[in-house]
């Protein structure tokens, strides 16, 4: 028999008023009172109430389908993984909400980074009515029911305690992908956390290795993927075979939903991608050479990678070259031989008057005649391109991952209303949406292709209405080129198959994709020899791209 | 509610908080406060504070709803899921919890007629567990034979209700108490549900062990540390099954001798 709780408050008030014969309450009122009860009362344990409360919120299927799976099938746990600009956080706000109206809901802890604090807040109070503060005081822990904080304030003293001591009835985690590993604090302070239903938010589930997935599920439910030497031993280890991976991506989608691009029903506007190949100018040229000449006489033999760095930032701007070069001759390990070579490549950056790329950036600029988001890697390149621009009257705004949430917001905006240009750096994403801009140029390119993504994921999101537009800027002869046309294109980056990269790469034991290719182009002794490994990386990316798609097809027929 | 719907509810609870209705149409309301109801509604103490200490003369708002889309006019756009909306269901709920009505029967002779005493409890019964459902229910108690009648509050709907006694009748005295009268009913209550069909809980039940025994295998062979304690209480007050009775108004209805709730 099920336990009744029977709410005797109104019973003793009743009785007290019978005995002194009143005070007596308005009929029409009380009827008034069972028909909102009426309104308010829960028809069926399944389904969602939510959307009903929402009318102002245009919900896509994609969302409304995963907050009603998460409520129905997921019983209120699971990873949201949703690739980026599909709205994680409508889902989630939907499901809170969902449980809130159900009155299962009251106290809710909200954790996300720093920089989105305010931006949660707000879009649960205007979006979804629901009454969220940022925490900004110790005893608002507990003076409040719904609570937004970022995880560095949470796990420190003397929060983590008074938070230790609650009993949540629901917990968001934002970029829960900083809990993958299961040795950290964040990990430990997560997990000690007294959840009744709770969602991780991540766009990469999986960065490197499969034991992520391993931490993150068994934070929301221990023992659901067994215990980890299990784990390595079923799924991890050389022998598995192909019915093993089937195995477990069957097992983590009961308790993870990842909604892609392609299989939403929504219309993506097209990408369109040109690649630029832009040639050296005769004195940077000479630079890239010498450097190259250096790598192969075995010089700066103490900074094994750092050749490549030049190579690359030569790429990209007499300045950031200028930078690394300098911080070299400052650092106490260099060799004198370094020293002296290093010297002399800042005296040849004299003869560099503009760089072969900022004058195609404002070539192009002025062509597009419309807003454009230019992505560098390299911070002495977003500093150079501002004082560039400006020489031929572009206005610009610069945007760095480390900037506050509120200069984020600042820079958006001047960018949305007064700028032509924004100039980020990387990182320089999270969390912002620029739907109002149709052309990213990527200054040079990341090695490690998720950070492209989401890079066109600023702009390729929802709330675009128009075509997006990628430009990639290549030097001519360089690894620039060797990447874009040996990696790059051949796995079709820049088109479709990104979203399913992160999990091939986690297949492929590919832990981590930048310093691969690093060691390629470190270590081969010619570019034929470049040419042929990553001919064989693309080669493997591809087969199994294949191969999951035919699984894909199958499993839909 | 749809938003007609609303704007009836809206119209209905002012008047009867004998607030002025100022406009009334099409997909807008427009209502004059008294000084209860801003009190309740407008959530500003300090105001209500300094009028009195000041013996100032107090200021009610104006409110305007629209149940329409409409941007030429101002006001507070008002559907299902507005907070607004919400606060003056919380508001109608504990405004009106206690009652005692005598029906307004129309008595032609100067002979006084018996009006029956009857225990009206209004109340929701919820089922939880990791997941939720509401079922209204309404049930009435003639304190003097003990005929018990559910679905109540529509019949009653039908009648004439006043919190007056009206002319040339009179109250019987129950011969049930009120205190007993509730506990036959809780008991009418205990008996349903233990009759009723509770799949809901013994499927909880079912997801709760399934998660218990995956909890036990993460910890085999290891020390069970307050993580694993956390969980394992984490667990119960996710699936639990439950049921909660609140009786959301009630009280004693007098009715002629020869009302029926059949």
């Amino acid at each position: 028999m099920v336990a009744i709780e029977f709410d005797e408050t109104w019973e003793e008030k009743f009785l007290e008023r019978y005995a002194n014969d009143g005070p007596w309450d308005n009929w029409e009122i009380a009827q008034l009172a069972l028909e909102s009860e009426q309104e308010l009362a829960i028809p069926d344990f399944d389904g969602l109430q939510a959307p009903k409360h929402l009318p102002h919120l245009h919900i896509l299927p994609h969302q409304l389908k995963t907050a009603q799976q998460v409520v129905e099938n997921m019983h209120g746990k699971a990873i949201l993984a949703d690739e980026v600009g599909l709205g994680k956080t409508i889902e989630a706000g939907l499901i809170l909400k969902e449980y809130m109206i159900r009155g299962l809901v009251k106290k809710a802890l909200i954790l996300v980074p720093a920089s989105l604090v305010i931006q949660w807040v707000n879009e649960l109070n205007e979006k979804f009515y629901i009454p969220a503060v940022a925490q900004k005081k110790a005893y608002m822990w507990t003076q409040y029911d719904v609570i937004v904080s970022s995880l560095d304030t949470a796990k420190r003293k003397p929060h983590s305690d008074i938070i230790f001591s609650q009993n949540w009835d629901f917990i968001i985690i934002d970029e829960a992908h900083k809990l993958k590993n299961r040795k950290t604090k964040n990990y430990a302070f997560v997990q000690q956390l007294k959840k009744r239903f709770c969602l991780l938010l991540t766009a990469t589930p999986i960065q490197n290795k499969l034991e992520e997935i391993f931490n993150l599920v068994s934070l929301l439910k221990p023992g659901y993927l067994g215990n980890i030497d299990e784990f390595h031993q079923e799924f991890n280890s050389k022998k598995r075979k192909p019915e093993d991976d089937a195995k477990l991506k069957t097992l983590i989608q009961n308790v993870m939903i990842r909604n892609r691009r392609q299989e939403t029903d929504l219309d993506w506007p097209t990408r369109h991608v040109k690649n630029i190949f832009i040639p050296f100018s005769k004195a940077e040229k000479q630079i890239y050479e010498k450097i190259s000449k250096a790598k192969k006489n075995n010089l700066l033999s103490e900074h094994p990678l750092s050749l490549l760095t030049l190579q690359r930032e030569i790429c990209s701007s007499r300045e950031a070259l200028f930078f690394t070069l300098k911080k070299m001759i400052e650092q106490e390990k260099t060799s004198e031989q370094t020293k002296q070579f290093a010297a002399e490549l800042i005296h040849d950056l004299q003869s560099i008057k503009e760089h072969a790329k900022a004058k195609k950036l404002v070539e192009l600029i002025k062509e597009i005649n419309s807003k454009v988001l230019v992505f560098t890697e390299y911070r002495a390149t977003q500093l150079y391109l501002q004082w560039y621009l400006k020489q031929h009257g572009i206005t610009s705004v610069p945007f760095q991952g480390g900037f506050r949430r509120s200069k984020k917001d600042w820079m958006t905006q001047l960018f949305k209303n007064h700028a032509q240009v924004l100039i980020a750096t990387e990182a320089g994403g999270e969390g912002i949406n620029l739907q109002f801009c149709q052309h990213v140029v990527n200054y040079d390119l990341p090695w490690n292709p998720m950070r492209i993504e989401q890079r066109i994921g600023r702009i390729h999101r929802i709330g675009q209405e128009k075509d997006v537009h990628i430009y990639n800027f290549t030097i001519e002869n360089t690894i620039e080129e060797h990447i874009l046309k040996l990696l790059y294109e051949k796995i079709q980056l820049f088109e479709t198959t990104i979203g399913k990269l992160d999990e091939i790469l986690a297949k492929l034991e590919l832990t981590n994709l930048e310093d691969y290719v690093q060691n390629i182009f470190h270590e081969s002794e010619s570019d034929g020899e470049i040419k042929i490994k990553l001919d064989n990386l693309t080669e493997l990316i591809n087969f199994q791209l294949r191969l999951q798609k035919e699984e894909e097809k199958h499993a839909a027929t | 509610m749809q938003q007609h719907e609303i704007q009836r509810y809206l119209e209905r609870f002012f008047a009867a908080n004998q607030c002025e209705i100022l406009r009334n149409e099409d997909g807008l309301l427009q209502t004059k406060l008294t000084v209860d109801l801003d009190k309740r509604l407008m959530n500003r103490p300090f105001y209500w504070h300094y009028i009195e200490k000041t013996g100032g003369i107090p200021e009610t708002m104006t409110l305007t709803f629209k149940t329409k889309k409409n941007d030429k006019e101002p006001g507070e756009f008002i559907h299902v899921g507005s907070p607004r909306l919400h606060q003056i269901f919380q508001t109608a709920k504990k405004m009106a919890s206690f009652l005692r009505l005598y029906e307004q029967i129309e008595n032609k002779n100067t002979e006084y007629v018996p009006l029956v005493p009857w225990l009206v409890l209004n109340m929701k019964i919820s089922y939880i567990c990791d997941l939720k459902k509401d079922v209204l229910h309404s049930f009435a108690l003639q304190l003097i034979t003990g005929q018990m009648c559910t679905n109540a509050i529509e019949r009653l709907k039908t009648v004439k209700l006043s919190p007056k006694l009206p002319d040339f009748t009179f109250p019987l005295t129950p011969l049930i108490q009120p205190k007993s009268g509730l506990r036959r009913i809780k008991n009418y209550i205990y008996d349903m549900l233990e009759k009723e069909n509770d799949d809901w809980a013994e499927q909880a039940i079912e997801r709760w062990n399934k998660d218990l025994a995956l909890l036990e295998r993460f910890y085999e062979n290891k020390e069970k540390n307050e993580a694993y304690y956390n969980e394992k209480e984490a667990l119960r007050r996710q699936y639990e099954p439950k049921i909660k009775i609140e009786i959301i108004n009630g009280g004693i209805v007098y009715l002629g001798k020869h009302f029926s709730f059949a």
